[in-house]
């Protein structure tokens, strides 16, 4: 497709003006691909982040489906639903952002069951497979809160992605070739403007020789 | 019509691109604060430019403790910010002490190349960087 020329007026200011904009924007193109490559490769770090995370919640999940069922084994299913009525797991978990090349994304810092969190929720008189089923069970959350902050971010980057992509073929495929072809056209009309004095000159010279010698 | 085209491509330019460019350096800290200031911080931050916070992981500041002496600690400003120019293939990072050299050798296992206060970056060594000090570091664009 040929670049689309839009003059307003072929003159030299307008040229000149042309020339500014077609150095600002490629300037803004370079920096856009170089923001388009960075969040590509957060986007794909974060993606093998994510399947890595999946893959350990699959065999956390496992674990502690085996571990609730000898549980389950151990105390019979009836003393079990009370267990799970009276537990309380608490959990803090703190919710903030980061920033990455203008994209604002979630962090969530989950405090490690070393501190009191994990104290209160092993209750007194509980059998050491249960306290093995609560540890399992707060590990899986605290993986599906990790998961949850790397989809968030999966997301976000990708919507930033679309956005970068259409502003820069713009830029590429529209604007700069547009801006391109624009100038070229100028710069053959001053040629030919040129060319036009030169040789209206040239005739003007011979009809003031021709007159010169009319004269004599 | 001409004229109409030319004016859109124009305010385009000026106005939605412009303001793109303006807006990419917001995230940008208004000041770094440095990694023992950040330790003693409950919930370690800085404020950006656009008057939002960045906020920092406990865990990879502790990991940056653990690699560095205590003056260490008092000299490395966070983040790190990674200098990007649309000119030149390998991206930036500042240094005046030197410490970031250091930081940046033992996260990659080889040492980098540093000319004066610049550190150079190669495409290849910043995903290596970013997945361990993902909250540590920050993109600064330069136009």
């Amino acid at each position: 497709m040929g670049a689309k020329i839009q003059v307003t007026r072929p003159t030299k200011i307008e040229l000149a003006r042309l020339k500014r904009r077609f150095r600002l924007a490629t300037r803004i193109q370079k920096i856009m691909k170089d923001r388009l490559s960075i969040l590509v490769m957060e986007f794909l770090e974060t993606v093998k982040e994510c399947a890595v995370v999946k893959e350990r919640l699959v065999s956390e999940f496992n674990e502690a489906y085996r571990a609730l069922s000898v549980t389950a084994g151990y105390l019979g299913s009836e003393n079990l639903e009370k267990a799970l009525f009276a537990l309380e797991m608490p959990l803090k978990m703190t919710g903030r952002t980061r920033n990455v090349a203008g994209v604002r994304i979630p962090i969530f810092d989950v405090e490690k069951d070393t501190g009191v969190a994990a104290r209160t929720a092993v209750r007194p008189g509980m059998t050491a497979i249960e306290e093995d089923t609560l540890s399992v069970a707060r590990r899986c959350l605290e993986s599906i809160i990790e998961l949850a902050e790397l989809e968030n971010s999966l997301e976000l980057l990708g919507a930033e992605i679309n956005k970068v992509k259409r502003i820069n073929n713009a830029l590429e495929y529209n604007v700069i070739p547009s801006l391109h072809g624009t100038i070229r056209y100028l710069n053959m009309k001053f040629e030919e403007r040129d060319r036009e004095e030169g040789a209206r000159l040239k005739y003007v010279k011979l009809l003031i020789e021709k007159r010169e010698a009319y004269a004599y | 019509m001409p004229i109409d085209g030319d004016f859109l491509r124009d305010r385009w330019l000026d106005g939605g691109v412009a303001e793109d460019l303006r807006i990419l350096n917001t995230q940008a800290p208004r000041a770094r604060k440095t990694l023992a200031a950040l330790l003693r911080e409950d919930t370690p931050f800085v404020s950006c430019q656009d008057g939002g916070e960045h906020h920092f992981r406990k865990s990879e500041l502790l990991r940056l403790a653990s690699m560095l002496e205590e003056w260490e600690r008092e000299e490395l400003l966070l983040p790190i910010l990674i200098e990007v120019s649309g000119e030149s293939r390998q991206m930036t990072v500042r240094t005046k002490t030197g410490v970031e050299e250091k930081v940046l050798g033992t996260l990659l296992g080889m040492p980098v190349d540093r000319e004066g206060d610049e550190i150079y970056l190669s495409r290849a060594q910043l995903p290596a960087i970013r997945r361990l000090l993902k909250s540590s570091t920050q993109y600064l664009f330069l136009v």
